[in-house]
């Protein structure tokens, strides 16, 4: 999921509509693999089965290829990877054993052998392959994260901590690494350092909805009434940034209110912003009852209730 | 609760979370199991009658702000029919993983608080494997129940809880709806929070 801003994250989400319609299209007959996998590879998408598919039938033609020219190179890259996610080893070594030929000794190729063993489970040789890139190239950011992915893919979570920390001390600005590393942190249920993570990124980036959600949905988790003050700031800065359409950040600001109105129960309510809360129900609902009419009435019960709680 | 209890997975929520687990293959995946405690039985009885899918997200799914939500609006819709949130469910992203997460044995506490049989049901995905193939008739998930001493323990060790399929056909039903790519359709509450015409009941998925 890219990060993006509210405007363009509607053009996010229109690309990957895209894409799911060309992959529909080409898979069933009717042409523009090319764009598809053009495209595929624009955003990023691991979508293996249809990309192995599609990219072998082009690969399999030999005038299709040579249509290509220069790009079926990158073509290649892009079936051997899939190939790899697929388990299709063989297929995958084919691509690589064509790229090595057309390019002795590059590094990109490199990394394509050491995936390789990476996908086969030859854990040891696979960090062999990316040690000897990084001492060719110390700062070969793939190659970083690959050692980093290896550790996941074993289950060291400690020692993907790790690395991935010592690889944001020569990186900070790698805002997918912070990411990367929230992600790991939660899963292991360290929310503290997964929330400075996220504080990270919102300095780094203060207008990215994304991060200010996911920040608010740490801090829900921590708990206590501090933090779910503050989680109810950053699900409200959300809403700001992606004019109140986002689903969870509505939701989040109703649960913080019902969680704080819990805890100070008694004590002197401060003059909290109750109305955001009742606009971000009357938002809710008003979008339920359009886009979710079967939800409605379970939504609104659900709300009414928290109101009394 | 030492006594004898036996869980009855009926193949709408068996098949449920498979397909759930199929669809996002690199990612963890969990859900809640809804049904209720056939109390005229004895031993006792738990009826699971469906799976709502929670989430695929990583960096979601261990977090509350989805699962209060589901567990609200899942037990407010499930309760008219006279079912419960009984259970939960999860699958490890790593395919040779077989142990319980932290995460299970968390929500799996919460539930256990309102329904003091719940199960946590632990996708075992060489198991599931197996099954696609059409090798195996063993259900594709590990049973853990509470014992005395509040830890979530493995059935069959020591006999006290048993899960059981209620339509013998199940995993080969399941078979069926893997070739035929049924994971593709399935909807969880992530996806659900991203586009609310997305329906987590998936009430058309399995026909």
């Amino acid at each position: 999921m890219a990060a993006t801003t509210a405007i363009s994250t509607a053009t996010a989400a229109a690309e990957e509509a895209r894409l799911l319609r060309l992959e529909e299209q080409a898979e069933h007959g009717g042409g523009g693999a090319w764009e598809y996998l053009s495209l595929a590879r624009r955003l990023r998408a691991r979508r293996p089965a249809p990309v192995l598919r599609l990219g072998l039938s082009l690969l399999n033609d030999a005038s299709a290829r040579s249509r290509l020219a220069s790009e079926q190179w990158t073509l290649y890259e892009q079936v051997a990877v899939a190939a790899m996610d697929c388990q299709r080893v063989d297929v995958a070594k084919d691509c690589i054993g064509v790229l090595s030929k057309q390019f002795p000794g590059s590094t990109r190729v490199g990394r394509l052998e050491a995936l390789l063993f990476e996908a086969k489970g030859d854990w040891a040789e696979a960090e062999r392959a990316y040690a000897l890139i990084l001492e060719n190239n110390p700062f070969d950011q793939i190659a970083h994260k690959r050692k980093i992915a290896i550790a996941k893919a074993q289950g060291d979570m400690s020692v993907a901590v790790d690395y991935l920390n010592k690889y944001l001390e020569l990186f900070m600005a790698d805002h997918d690494a912070w990411r990367e590393l929230a992600e790991i942190y939660v899963s292991l249920q360290m929310y503290k350092q997964a929330a400075f993570c996220y504080e990270e990124l919102i300095l780094a980036q203060p207008t990215i909805p994304l991060y200010h959600l996911a920040y608010a949905e740490v801090l829900y988790t921590l708990g206590g009434l501090e933090n779910l003050q503050t989680a109810k700031k950053y699900y409200a800065s959300t809403i700001q940034l992606t004019g109140g359409k986002n689903t969870r950040a509505l939701f989040g600001v109703c649960l913080c209110s019902a969680a704080i109105s819990q805890l100070t129960k008694g004590r002197n309510k401060e003059e909290d912003s109750s109305e955001l809360q009742s606009l971000a129900a009357e938002a809710l609902l008003k979008d339920y009852k359009q886009r979710s009419p079967s939800k409605e009435a379970l939504i609104a019960g659900m709300l009414k209730n928290m109101k009394l709680s | 609760m030492g006594v004898e209890c036996r869980y009855e997975v009926a193949q709408a929520a068996y098949v449920k979370l498979a397909l759930h687990a199929l669809k996002h293959p690199t990612a963890a995946v969990n859900g809640l199991l809804v049904g209720r405690l056939l109390d005229s039985a004895s031993p006792a009885v738990v009826s699971v009658v469906d799976a709502v899918p929670l989430s695929h997200q990583p960096h979601h799914l261990p977090l509350l702000p989805t699962l209060e939500l589901a567990l609200t609006l899942v037990e407010d819709h499930f309760a008219p029919q006279g079912f419960a949130v009984v259970g939960y469910y999860h699958a490890n992203a790593r395919r040779d993983d077989t142990d319980l997460p932290a995460v299970a044995k968390r929500v799996g506490d919460h539930i256990f608080r309102y329904f003091p049989r719940a199960a946590v049901l632990l996708l075992d995905n060489q198991k599931l494997e197996k099954v696609i193939k059409g090798d195996s008739r063993d259900p594709v998930v590990q049973l853990y129940s509470r014992d005395s001493s509040k830890s979530w323990r493995q059935a069959g060790s020591d006999g006290s809880s048993q899960l059981t399929l209620k339509e013998p056909s199940t995993n080969v039903v399941l078979a069926d709806h893997v070739t035929t790519k049924k994971w593709q359709q399935i909807i969880d509450f992530d996806d659900h929070l991203d586009d609310i015409s997305k329906d987590w009941l998936n009430p058309s998925l399995l026909g």
